[in-house]
């Protein structure tokens, strides 16, 4: 496993949890301990997104550095690929 | 994977009900033409296409248009909120009412409900944009007709924004097939399926 792969396993097991979480909290909106379950992941989630996007590029096109000298949102391997996963 | 955007591209406040301008809008969610054909199109057609420029149009024209889904549905959901049975009578919306209430169902103003023959994907990148651009302007005509039909500004304003995003993603899908087209034998694009044949 590459670095780009291990990166991406950290944002997708936080991004995951995120998602599972907000499935709960959407019929338990006051559900203190499940919000800040939320949270923790919420926060593990940008940093690693940060650190992703700094070294392989954007996930999502609002994550284009502003650095950026070309629209690398393009550039393959495509989630679909097996190349990527 | 998708995120959703708790805000609709373009706004959608609709001060007078009117179920029978519903009864045609609602064909752009599901008709021949519509906003869910279209990007269960795109979508399906990323999968075979070759070329990186090209995926990426798919992809975010066919995200738009899943924008574009909940901005139909909105103007259908504001035409249709607290009309009375004589309304729904008087205005030819029973036939849909009597079915769905006054939820959001996937079908064309003729009644049909939403067919799968209206995303085409073909597995040859010409021939599956050559199909977008036909598309892009089917649903033009479409949303120029839903013009000729609609006089209230507060539908005619999404309506016409929808419109002119249609005319955008032809020039788009326009530009990609060049770029497949440059790729290509320039004698006869056709010699070879750049998704099939190595």
């Amino acid at each position: 496993m590459n670095d780009r792969h291990m990166q991406e396993k950290i944002i997708r097991a936080a991004k995951f949890a995120m998602n599972d979480a907000a499935l709960f909290l959407d019929t338990h909106p006051y559900d203190i301990k499940a919000l800040e379950y939320f949270k923790k992941y919420q926060k593990i989630t940008a940093d690693a997104t940060a650190e992703y996007t700094a070294k392989f590029g954007p996930i999502t096109m609002d994550a284009l550095p502003q650095s950026a000298k070309s629209w690398t949102w393009i550039d393959g391997p495509w989630p679909w690929e097996k190349e990527a996963n | 994977m998708w995120a959703y955007e708790k805000k609709l591209q373009y706004p959608v406040k609709i001060s007078n009900p009117n179920p029978a301008m519903a009864k045609v809008i609602i064909t752009q969610l599901g008709g021949p033409d519509g906003e869910l054909g279209a990007s269960l199109r795109y979508l399906s057609q990323r999968y075979s296409m070759p070329y990186d420029a090209v995926k990426g149009i798919l992809t975010d024209v066919a995200t738009e248009e899943l924008g574009h889904m909940e901005m139909i549905s909105a103007i259908v959901y504001q035409l249709t909120r607290g009309i009375s049975i004589d309304e729904i009578k008087k205005s030819g919306f029973d036939s849909y009412f009597v079915d769905h209430t006054t939820g959001i169902y996937t079908i064309a103003a003729s009644g049909v409900p939403f067919d799968a023959n209206a995303f085409a994907s073909k597995g040859d990148p010409i021939t599956d944009l050559t199909e977008d651009l036909a598309a892009e302007q089917k649903a033009r005509t479409t949303y120029d007709n839903i013009l000729r039909l609609a006089d209230d500004p507060d539908v005619l304003d999404p309506i016409k924004f929808l419109r002119e995003r249609e005319i955008v993603h032809f020039q788009r899908f326009g530009e990609a097939l060049r770029l497949v087209q440059d790729q290509l034998d320039s004698k006869n694009f056709y010699a070879f399926n750049p998704a099939f044949d190595k």
